[in-house]
């Protein structure tokens, strides 16, 4: 979740009626959680449904309007730029938008880090880190022409000075030398070719990777020139229509319309396109659990912004403003209802129907294993599914392996609960024998035709200075003698994980029920186990079936 | 009042036997010769009789001599000077000659006469210098002390002691001596016992007997029981609250298709969450099921319509481990239950964490369905309350944001410690999700995951604990539930 800083004076000083706990009590209302830090900020985390308050501007638009002290959001002055900007055919990003924004008035190292905070938040979230989005910030008085173009070049024919480097570079070097160009290089390359932005002929950005030294903004640039290049038109609109709505906020600015020209059609920017629906209150009332009445919606609507009108029965019209990227359908008008009554104010009900609990018949098994087993004297024990690949080699199961693990001892799932038990009793083998453990999960693997088998298990294993098989078979033939379970016995069983000879399998009809014995000694070294061990697994949904207690309830 | 004898029963067998026997003393080796017993047996219980009085013990030391094996031959043989007067009388003189025919003890009998006076030596000769009557008459009383040495005798001349010729050992003795009248003992006997035994109850016996107290003071060896692992006592409890509610209880695969983890759920085929930082898919493997075409049209339909984006069915076929729960919400979802739907699951999930003392790589999360036909965001805000209170936590509210729910709520539960714990992520199934399932009535959803809340239950700083490959940590883990 994306985390901001914002500067406590700042947001006291644009809020001037609230002190800073009334203010993060309105944040938190709004889905934020704060946290004070000690250098004079606070911490905001905010969700990536509202990337319109990823700006101080946006923030305090949003906090005023929960607090009551605005309402609604009127369309910003707007006049022409005469700026242009040609696009041609830019393949791997072919959208572009862009809008001036006057008298942004960058006053200090704060506005300006808070405008960049604004520009890379953008970029992670909507933005999904510049592949779809790709947001410059230029100060329009050095821009050198008003005759934009956007299109593909040769990367080894262009040379400009980027942000940040004192000199000028290829942009084939750039792409290689920069940390951006190694970060965001890939993205919009193709072949020798790189989407650039020029004013006349010079290099203003070379999107979605960096901009150029020329139009680089700074304390004291007044008036913003944006551009949004992306993959995705109406993306790209919607990020241009929440930056230049949130700085038209800022006291005295005004917006500057730029035209794009696409080959066939000519689109005047920023659209700041409002969406407008019908909210029906029955609608609202159901959803909520609450009786809402029209006046009271359009006052509740107005305070998240919204301009809310009257229709007629138990409608409003509502217009959504520009800078709300979430709105999807009716519902999210719903929540933001909520969030304007308060979900403290929204009484919690208790249901009025009865309904019957039941357990999985599967954990109603697990219940009575785990009981028999205690008794029996076996230990719980819980283990991680994810293991390492050296610990499915003991069992001769073709693993599901992890395609992208993060760490080696966690990138494949288990074949056998066996690699579970060993783990955890070479760690106990300085305890008083015989030592008992069991642990109920599940395992998978591949069967021959690849296709993927879960199972859900239930493992016992004993740890003793001597071992004979009756150690494991004594609580194994009682706790399926308790259950009711009739089974045959074959002394077939798996090759490598047993002493051949000394194991063995139980059956009901050709379906697997249990498999016990003494563990090879071979494992038990490579395990660096001095113990000899004796191990039974059962399988829980065969041992579920054939149990008593489910053949008395047919 | 009578004085109280306090014996343990192997004492009050012994005194028995001795006063049968009938002695007022006697030495300890001959005692247990008498009464057929064990020296060292005897010895022990005899200290213990002593220290409470009943019986003394004196040591006493012997003096005890005995023949060494020269001395048997000056017996046999006559003593070394006794040989050599013989030799001189028999007319044998030169030093060599003598020595040559006495052998080994010419050096002992040459100097024993000289130092006697018997003899001197002259030019290579020995010359006898007493009457030899005399010289063996006191040689003879020598022999007349070493021939009674078997016997015992009291005192032997220093002499024969030196001369090796007589052996003297020192014996200690133990003396035991009845202090207090046996019978008088015997009368006021009461036999304390250290453990009571089948045969003291049997016998009726223990009715006379007194049981030895304990220092209770002293601790005993721990006890290692054997246990259910705590982290699965809290999930079974946790399963128990739900049933409680009314919940049914179901279940899903943890290899899961893209469809059930993400799609059905409305997370965009772009979102952060589905990228490869965030998302484990499976290297290869496949599963038999078959996704109904009209159910991917649907998705596909909700997916362009609602996030404006190519939505491609070969995406929502891959496979993941599951990262939510929320997987089998979406299963249950699809096959179309009739209203009232009120289920749960509780299974593992998998994330791409490293792990640490906050991050485990998978853990437990439950999820629930609750839906009907007038169903409310309030009473979904109503479960999450009661199943807060069941934990005996208190509950707030803030709103949230999940891609599937809306409205969304997240739900904060105060910990023990007093700080607030971001428990429950829930809302209301979002209409693209209904419509996308095909249900067509609302249903609050909620979830949350078990091992932080278990770790806060169980006061643990460090999650890993809750994996643990100490058995002792969970024989002894405490009882807080």
């Amino acid at each position: 979740m994306p985390v901001l800083k914002f500067k406590i004076d700042y947001l006291l000083k644009n809020i001037q009626y609230a002190d800073l706990e009334t203010i993060r009590d309105a944040l938190f209302r709004l889905k934020c959680e704060t946290e004070i830090l000690e250098d004079g900020f606070l911490e905001v985390e905010i969700n990536p449904d509202r990337p319109d308050m990823y700006s101080l501007e946006g923030l305090v638009r949003a906090v005023k309007g929960l607090l009551g002290a605005e309402r609604g959001w009127s369309r910003p002055s707007t006049q022409n730029s005469s700026i242009t900007v040609e696009v041609s055919n830019v393949e791997t990003r072919p959208y572009i938008a862009a809008a001036v924004v006057y008298n942004v008035n960058i006053r200090d190292d704060e506005d300006l880090r808070q405008l960049i905070q604004f520009q890379e938040k953008l970029h992670d979230t909507i933005g999904r880190r510049r592949r779809k989005v790709a947001i410059g910030f230029h100060d329009l008085d050095k821009l050198p022409s008003r005759q934009l173009y956007y299109k593909a070049l040769r990367i080894d024919e262009i040379e400009f000075q980027p942000l940040g480097i004192g000199y000028a570079k290829k942009a084939s070097k750039i792409l290689v030398e920069t940390e951006q160009g190694q970060k965001y290089g890939y993205i919009s390359l193709k072949g020798e070719f790189h989407p650039f932005l020029l004013s006349g002929s010079d290099v203003i950005a070379m999107p979605p990777v960096i901009n150029s030294n020329i139009t680089r903004i700074e304390v004291g640039t007044k008036h913003l020139f944006i551009d949004v290049t992306g993959t995705n038109k109406e993306v790209v609109e919607k990020v241009l229509d929440i930056i230049v709505s949130n700085l038209a906020e800022r006291k005295g600015a005004s917006i500057g319309q730029v035209h794009v020209l696409y080959n066939s059609a000519q689109i005047t920017y920023p659209t700041l396109k409002t969406v407008e629906t019908v909210l029906d209150l029955d609608y609202v009332n159901n959803i909520l659990g609450y009786s809402l009445e029209p006046h009271r919606a359009i006052e509740l609507l107005g305070y998240m912004r919204y301009n809310a009108y009257f229709m007629e029965g138990k409608r409003v019209r509502v217009e959504i403003p520009p800078f709300r990227a979430d709105y999807i359908s009716p519902i999210d008008l719903v929540e933001d209802i909520a969030i304007a009554i308060g979900y403290e104010k929204l009484q919690p009900s208790r249901p009025e129907k009865y309904t019957r609990g039941l357990l999985l018949y599967k954990n109603e098994i697990k219940r009575i294993l785990r009981d028999l087993l205690v008794g029996m004297g076996f230990t719980e024990v819980m283990q991680l599914s994810l293991v390492s690949p050296d610990d499915v080699e003991l069992v001769p199961r073709k693993p599901v392996f992890i395609k992208n693990p993060v760490q080696r001892d966690y990138s494949v799932l288990r074949t056998d609960l066996i690699i579970s038990l060993l783990g955890v009793l070479r760690q106990n083998q300085l305890l008083k024998k015989p030592v008992k453990l069991f642990e109920i999960g599940r395992i998978a693997y591949l069967a021959e035709n690849q296709e993927i088998v879960e199972k859900d298990m239930i493992a016992l294993a004993v740890m003793d200075d001597e071992m004979s098989i009756e150690k494991i078979q004594s609580p194994l033939y009682t706790l399926l003698e308790i259950l009711g379970i009739e089974y045959s016995i074959s002394s077939e069983c798996t090759e490598q994980i047993f002493i051949q000879g000394r194991c063995g399998s139980l059956m009901i009809g050709n379906q697997k029920l249990a498999e016990f014995g003494e563990v090879n000694p071979e494992i038990l070294e490579k395990q660096n186990i001095e113990y000899p061990i004796a191990y039974a697994n059962i399988d829980l949904e065969v041992l579920a079936k054939w149990s008593s207690k489910t053949l008395h309830r047919q | 009042m009578k004085k109280e004898f306090k014996v343990s029963r192997s004492e009050y067998e012994l005194l028995k036997k001795i006063a049968r026997i009938g002695i007022e003393e006697a030495d300890i080796e001959e005692l247990a010769r008498e009464l057929g017993v064990n020296k060292s047996t005897l010895e022990s219980l005899l200290r213990l009789l002593a220290e409470k009085g009943v019986i003394g013990i004196e040591e006493t030391e012997e003096i005890n001599y005995s023949l060494t094996n020269k001395g048997e031959e000056a017996l046999s043989q006559g003593l070394p000077e006794e040989q050599l007067i013989d030799l001189i009388l028999s007319g044998t003189s030169s030093l060599e000659e003598i020595r040559s025919k006495l052998g080994d003890i010419a050096g002992i009998a040459i100097g024993q006469a000289l130092k006697k006076k018997y003899i001197t030596i002259k030019d290579g000769k020995i010359v006898l210098q007493v009457d030899p009557d005399q010289a063996k008459k006191e040689i003879n009383n020598l022999k007349i002390i070493l021939e009674k040495i078997p016997e015992g005798i009291k005192e032997v001349p220093k002499d024969l002691l030196k001369r090796g010729l007589v052996k003297k050992t020192r014996i200690k003795k133990e003396r035991v001596k009845i202090l207090v009248p046996l019978d008088e003992v015997l009368d006021n006997v009461v036999v304390e016992v250290s453990a009571l035994t089948r045969d003291l109850i049997r016998s009726g016996e223990w009715r006379q007997v007194a049981l030895k107290k304990y220092d209770i003071t002293a601790l005993p060896p721990r006890e290692y029981p054997a246990r259910k692992h705590y982290l699965s006592e809290f999930i079974e409890m946790l399963r128990d609250i739900l049933k409680e509610m009314g919940f049914k209880e179901v279940e899903g695969p943890i290899i899961e298709l893209e469809l059930f983890n993400f799609d059905l759920l409305f997370q965009p085929q772009d979102h952060p969450a589905r990228e490869i930082h965030d998302t484990l898919w499976i290297k290869e493997g496949r599963v038999r099921e078959v996704i109904p075409e009209e159910l991917l049209d649907r998705v596909s339909r909700v997916h362009s319509s609602g996030w404006r984006y190519e939505w491609s069915a070969e995406i929502a076929k891959r496979l993941v481990l599951r990262s939510q729960t929320t997987s089998v919400s979406a299963r249950i979802l699809v096959s179309k239950p009739k209203p009232p739907l009120r289920v749960f699951t509780l299974g593992r999930v998998y994330r791409s964490d490293v792990v640490d003392a906050t991050h485990l790589p998978e853990f437990h999360q439950l999820d629930g369905l609750d839906g009907d036909n007038a169903y409310t965001f309030r009473d979904l805000l109503g479960v999450l309350k009661e199943i807060s209170e069941r934990l005996g936590f208190e509950i707030k509210f803030k709103p949230g944001y999940f891609p599937f729910t809306e409205p969304s709520v997240e739900g904060y539960v105060r910990l023990p410690n007093g700080k607030w714990l971001e428990l429950f992520g829930a809302g209301m199934m979002r209409p693209e999700v209904l419509e996308m399932a095909g249900i067509d009535y609302p249903v609050g959803a909620w979830g949350f995951g078990v091992e932080r809340l278990a770790a806060a239950y169980y006061g643990l700083t460090d999650i890993r604990h809750l994996y643990t490959k100490d058995l002792r940590r969970i024989q002894l883990s405490k009882i807080k539930l």
